[in-house]
């Protein structure tokens, strides 16, 4: 039997070299070497000299490092949690409808299969000063006076619809749904009559809005990178849609049936059963998120010169732009010290993740 | 007292069943007009900015969903010129021997004399850029221009704010442009322009095909190709997009050579990634070996770290190679741990037994991989293939960094980066910047539609484990 051991262990090693090779030299000794240049000053041409610890400390004191951890930090967080809660709402959406599943997903899925840059170029177009975006703010200020006009009409429909029977019936509720589709029925209605009398004065305000190339930051991330995360959270919510789609049809319809015979109202229902039933999906929804987000590259390359670099930097952008600085020789050591953080952020976040997750499918 | 119990009873009645299923069917309206409202949202946008990408300025403001590119009758009129202009009725153009006949009508109030026309054949750059250093020969050179027929009608015009009408004036001056008859041996032309310059106080009505910019406040209309053709008007950009991104040495079209070299490293990464997945895939999945640990966590860990913490050693190894701006570089690069992942999971599930009983027979292990595992693994390759194809199309970063120079090695994704660089900044030429984005996305769609249920099934399945 050893010798057939032996020949098992050789031929297995034989159908695992090509992969080795390949996991050893472009991973495993790669990431020894970028940890090797971290401690080292070299520009790709000379040969590399130990500085020790001096490249981090250069970065702690590097205002451009600290504003692209920031970004990215930033960045990752309103990405992962909106691109999550969105795609479990809209999940259990689309779950309910009995009809066009198949459909949805077909048309749901096809900004997943884009790249990246033909996707930011789009939104790039969309994202112009004078482009469709700043245009559909410009038709909402202008008709704003018509967009009240149309929730007032809905308010004072549904609320009058509401009155009147609650006076006979129980138990009618605020946002009762035949009488909310009368009431949109009657302010779509009241808005186009009103569009051909115009009784309301439309304004003629024409601005123009920098989306992109500016400085100006909104809480703690610079405009620029929330009209990325905004592209971001619609291109990767269709595919996390789909995962927790696969992952409610494995919920025994039973277990709904039960709760409402029982009492529970729809958000109870969604509240005690649907989240904590997806909660593996969940995990590995946020965790794809994560790494993810933290890489973001390809989109602040792409912007390039069109946003000032402070407003769209995030750490992967940061290591490639010391790297490859233009006009500049390149700072492999800084670039290296910026990897390994980066690369300790990510493995940090998912391994807390992880845990996190464990510990609530013990509880 | 005894009247208010009674109103308290009459108060406490539940609603009719009839009014519950009301109810029941209005929710179901509200979810379906919640998705198709979602629904808008997510594919309106793609086909706003594919419409856009056919409009000459796709920024124009306010956003127009009527314009020859989209209008039948604009098609057949295009057509026609191109058939006038080349014989050509799809893709037009100004040949010797052309004989064009061009219809613009001003309309005028009663009070005011509707002038002729400046009209010339203005000897305008296609384009921008590489292209206008590349074009040698322009229509103005070949072509004449002349008054043939003028015809005089009213029109009757809405007043603005009163909505009165008003009986208006028009006159419809017909030229013809014809190729210098003396040039038999002229060249064919791709496009020709064509300028009228006419006074303020008269507006173009109608015209045979609408102009493609109005200038010095509506003075001077200027038309970038009369002789466009069916595909030549409406896939404009698109062409433009192919032709001017040449390159100046060969002239040869550079967005073509990015397309190809995307195809040789798509291609090139499907036939090493089947190769090197299903093998380690089948040595992890069945056969015992040392390292197997060690390579399992390592196949984990690359795939949560980023490539911006590998891609300076792996820079240097190709650079020390001398393999940079070679599609070589960017179609090893990769480590492949997903699929083999992937292959993994597919060969545990392969029933031993006939394995086994190969072995037996005397077969060595290769040969059972071979002749007996691999034709079996047809579907799993096949999702292999597809994402493989479909990562190496999109991947931005490693042909960023690995390939740089000339720029005809670059690949379709970065080649995007710098249409965006020459046209979608000051110039704000957007027209090609959509129009390139759209057709670097033609081969994932294609592959999407072919197979769709693998891939979708797959990503669901991976999200899962």
């Amino acid at each position: 039997m050893p010798q057939v051991r032996k020949s098992e262990e050789i031929s297995g090693w034989l159908f695992m070299l090509p992969f080795a090779i390949s996991m050893m030299l472009f991973f495993v000794y790669a990431i020894v070497r970028t940890a090797y240049f971290s401690v080292t000053d070299f520009d790709l041409f000379q040969a590399p000299t130990f500085v020790g610890l001096s490249n981090y400390l250069t970065l702690l004191s590097d205002p451009l490092f600290l504003t692209a951890l920031g970004n990215t930090i930033g960045f990752s967080l309103v990405v992962t949690t909106a691109q999550t809660i969105l795609a479990l709402l809209l999940s259990v959406l689309v779950n309910q409808a009995v009809r066009g599943k198949g459909f949805v997903r077909t048309v749901f899925y096809l900004p997943c299969i884009m790249s990246s840059a033909a996707m930011t170029l789009i939104f790039l177009w969309l994202f112009q000063r004078d482009g469709l975006i700043t245009g559909f703010v410009q038709f909402l200020v202008n008709y704003r006076l018509y967009v009240l006009l149309f929730l007032a009409c809905l308010a004072f429909a549904q609320g009058a619809l509401v009155l009147n029977a609650s006076r006979k019936y129980d138990g009618i509720s605020n946002v009762d749904p035949f009488f909310l589709l009368i009431a949109l029925t009657v302010a779509i209605g009241a808005t186009i009559l009103s569009a051909f009398w115009q009784p309301l004065p439309i304004y003629e305000e024409t601005f123009l809005i920098s989306w992109l190339n500016t400085q100006q930051r909104f809480l703690f991330m610079p405009t620029t990178l929330w009209s990325v995360a905004m592209m971001n959270i619609f291109t990767t919510m269709p595919t996390l849609m789909l995962l927790f789609l696969a992952g409610l049809q494995s919920i025994p319809h039973a277990l709904y049936e039960a709760a409402e015979i029982d009492g529970a109202n729809a958000f109870q229902r969604f509240r005690y059963i649907t989240v904590p039933a997806l909660r593996p999906v969940t995990f590995a929804v946020v965790t794809m998120g994560i790494i993810g987000t933290l890489q973001m590259f390809d989109q602040v390359a792409i912007l390039g010169d069109a946003a000032p670099l402070s407003s769209r930097i995030t750490l992967a952008y940061y290591i490639f732009e010391n790297a490859f600085p233009a006009g500049a020789s390149s700072r492999i050591g800084v670039a290296s010290a910026a990897a390994l953080i980066l690369g300790a952020l990510t493995i940090a976040v998912v391994y807390v993740q992880k845990i996190i997750g464990v510990k609530e499918r013990l509880d | 007292m005894s009247v208010n119990v009674s109103q308290l009873q009459y108060s406490e009645q539940r609603l009719p069943a009839k009014a519950l299923r009301r109810r029941q069917l209005a929710v179901g309206v509200w979810l379906y007009l919640a998705l198709i409202a979602i629904g808008t949202v997510m594919t309106g946008t793609f086909i706003l900015a594919f419409v856009a990408s056919l409009k000459v300025d796709p920024l124009e403001r306010p956003f127009r969903l009527g314009f020859d590119q989209v209008n039948p009758a604009a098609w057949f009129a295009a057509a026609g010129l191109g058939e006038q202009g080349a014989g050509a009725p799809w893709w037009g153009g100004f040949a010797p021997g052309a004989r064009v006949t061009f219809n613009a009508t001003y309309a005028a109030p009663t009070n005011v004399t509707i002038e002729e026309p400046k009209a010339e054949i203005p000897r305008r750059r296609p384009g921008s850029g590489i292209a206008a250093a590349l074009t040698r020969d322009y229509a103005a050179d070949y072509a004449s221009i002349m008054l043939k027929d003028v015809r005089s009608g009213t029109m009757s015009v809405r007043d603005d704010d009163g909505g009165r009408t008003e009986v208006w004036q028009t006159r419809t001056f017909t030229y013809e442009i014809a190729y210098d008859p003396d040039r038999r041996d002229g060249p064919t032309i791709e496009r020709t322009p064509l300028n009228l310059t006419a006074p303020r106080s008269q507006s173009l009505v109608d015209s045979t095909l609408s102009p493609s910019r109005t200038e010095r406040r509506g003075r001077l209309l200027s038309w970038d190709n009369i002789t466009p053709g069916a595909l030549g008007l409406i896939f404009n950009n698109y062409r433009r997009v192919i032709n001017e991104t040449a390159d100046l040495q060969t002239g040869k079209s550079l967005f073509g050579n990015w397309l190809v070299n995307s195809f040789v490293i798509a291609v090139g990464r499907v036939v090493l990634t089947l190769i090197v997945a299903s093998l380690a895939g089948y040595a992890l999945a069945r056969l015992k070996l040392i390292g197997a640990r060690f390579f399992f966590a390592a196949m984990l860990f690359s795939m949560t770290i980023p490539a911006q913490v590998t891609f300076v050693s792996n820079y240097l190894i190709f650079r020390d190679l001398s393999l940079l701006n070679t599609p070589w570089s960017v179609i090893v690069v990769v480590v492949v741990s997903a699929h083999v992942l992937l292959m993994k999971q597919f060969f545990e599930g392969f029933p031993k037994e006939i394995e086994e009983a190969a072995i037996v027979d005397g077969a060595n292990r290769f040969q059972v991989f071979w002749r007996i595992v691999l034709p079996n693994a047809k579907p799993a390759l096949m999702v292999n293939a597809i994402l493989a194809f479909q990562g190496a199309w999109n991947d931005f970063f490693w042909p960023f960094v690995l390939i740089t120079s000339p720029p005809s090695s670059l690949t379709i994704q970065v080649g995007l980066l710098s249409l965006r660089r020459s046209f979608g900044g000051a110039q704000a030429d957007w027209g090609l910047v959509l129009a390139g984005a759209f057709i670097s996305i033609v081969p994932v769609v294609i592959l999407f539609v072919l197979f769709q249920r693998y891939i979708i099934s797959n990503q669901i399945n991976e999200g899962i484990k």
